[in-house]
């Protein structure tokens, strides 16, 4: 089990800190840009071919996969741009887009003298593309191939797949029984394979409705309803034993 | 309260490693000079809570819309002009939940920071925090509680775990003392917190 996974419901944790801005250093602006240009670059989306040199797949899953993997009190030590930049330097240095030497090398160099300024240049199709994803997205909405296993009011138990190094499935709501709220029109894939976890190819998604008293037996709070999108893969039907 | 220990040279680091990094991606043409800055322009001027805000004063002043927004979110999105029309990266497939008299809706992610970015923007830090995604799971009341926010035991609270590829937010209800308001002006009282949940939007003035 892991507690990335199995956040909700955690107890014994602090108020809330209502930091409500998006960025709270000035660095965090940069790796989050560079994040999503890598999103927009990634060579599995339609898009036309750039002079960039960017040729291997980054996606939301790469990204939380690597969060997802870290030692569970480093999760919570890290702030979450933090986090990010410890995934993407890591990535460029294991693809080989630069060396683990050359990064600190230049790190030193901007810590002696953080005013050096950054190199210029670059094509400008590259930052067209970058444009095109962010205004068209990565639609993962595809025709179904097949009928959708449940109905509107069907009660289902959420299955308890091996934990693997990814999911889409919160921890929370694994052995639970809930019953089905709406099911989307479309199958959706997800951004990767996640093997015995049992999502990647497009399927059909329900939103769920849960009784929080289920999912936290006279430990949560009255008049309250817990609702999930989940993949199909997550469910079965529950037989009323 | 600080739990953890970190270097005094925290920030300085950080900044000097994303710095570094994003030197040597320019130098070695994964991206260019502009990339980033381009971006955030982005979200600065065409991507943000500026148009939740028109979507929400739309909802408020146009009955039709507001049912057709509760039912078919993306259609009534593409009848905005907005710039990523019905789609939009983290936008493709969005679901308005809208607050009434009877329920007060929350969105949250507990597995990571789903967030509708064509209409909301990026998320604050507090939805990214792992407290918060916890918590908010169990006692959303006493949770937005900590945000002033205090929903009537009688009002059912609805949160929305965004676990799949769906991307959620708020309607918040139209405050009093707001009648005769064009429609730019009802958008200004609109914040992203009351798209989020986490607060309501208040009559003006207060």
């Amino acid at each position: 089990m892991k507690l990335q996974h199995t956040l909700g419901g955690l107890e014994g944790l602090d108020p809330i800190p209502l930091e409500t801005r998006v960025f709270v250093q000035d660095w965090e602006q940069r790796i989050f840009g560079i994040h999503t240009a890598m999103m927009a670059l990634s060579p599995q989306l339609d898009l036309e071919a750039t002079p960039s040199t960017f040729s291997t797949i980054w996606t939301w899953a790469d990204l939380r996969k690597g969060a997802e993997g870290m030692n569970p009190f480093d999760y919570f030590k890290f702030r979450y741009y933090e986090k990010w930049l410890g995934g993407i330097s890591g990535y460029f240095v294991d693809k080989g887009y630069i060396t683990q030497e050359e990064l600190e090398t230049r790190t030193n160099a901007f810590l002696k003298s953080s005013s050096t300024p950054l190199p210029q240049g670059g094509d400008p199709k590259i930052d067209a593309r970058v444009r095109k994803y962010l205004l068209i997205g990565d639609d993962p909405k595809r025709e179904r191939t097949s009928e959708p296993r449940f109905k509107e009011g069907d009660v289902v138990q959420v299955r308890d797949p091996d934990t693997v190094d990814h999911t889409r499935l919160p921890g929370h709501l694994r052995t639970k029984v809930g019953v089905i709220d709406s099911v989307y029109e479309a199958s959706y894939t997800y951004l990767c394979d996640t093997g015995p976890d049992g999502v990647g190819a497009a399927m059909p998604v329900y939103c769920v409705r849960f009784d929080p008293d289920v999912l936290w037996p006279a430990n949560t709070e009255d008049n309250f309803t817990f609702y999930a999108d989940l993949f199909e893969a997550y469910l079965d039907r529950h037989s009323a034993s | 309260m600080e739990r953890f220990n970190y270097s005094k040279d925290r920030e300085t680091i950080n900044a000097a490693r994303a710095r570094a990094l994003e030197s040597l991606l320019i130098e070695k043409g994964v991206i260019t000079s502009d990339t980033v800055d381009k971006i955030m322009t982005i979200f600065e001027t065409e991507m943000g809570p500026f148009n939740g805000a028109k979507l929400v004063a739309r909802a408020w002043v146009d009955p039709e819309f507001k049912k057709l927004l509760g039912e078919d979110t993306m259609a009534a999105v593409e009848k905005m002009n907005f710039v990523t029309k019905g789609a939009g990266a983290e936008g493709e497939h969005m679901r308005a939940a809208i607050n009434t008299p009877q329920v007060h809706n929350l969105i949250i992610c507990t597995l990571c920071s789903c967030y509708p970015w064509p209409v909301l923007g990026l998320p604050p830090y507090w939805y990214k925090d792992p407290s918060f995604r916890a918590r908010a799971a169990r006692e959303p009341r006493k949770v937005l509680g900590e945000f002033g926010l205090n929903v009537h035991p009688d009002k059912e609270i609805k949160t929305w775990d965004s676990s799949a590829q769906i991307r959620w937010f708020v309607v918040p209800e139209r405050p009093d003392g707001t009648d005769g308001f064009s429609e730019e002006q009802l958008a200004a009282l609109v914040t992203p917190e009351a798209m989020m949940g986490v607060a309501i939007v208040k009559p003006p003035g207060q």
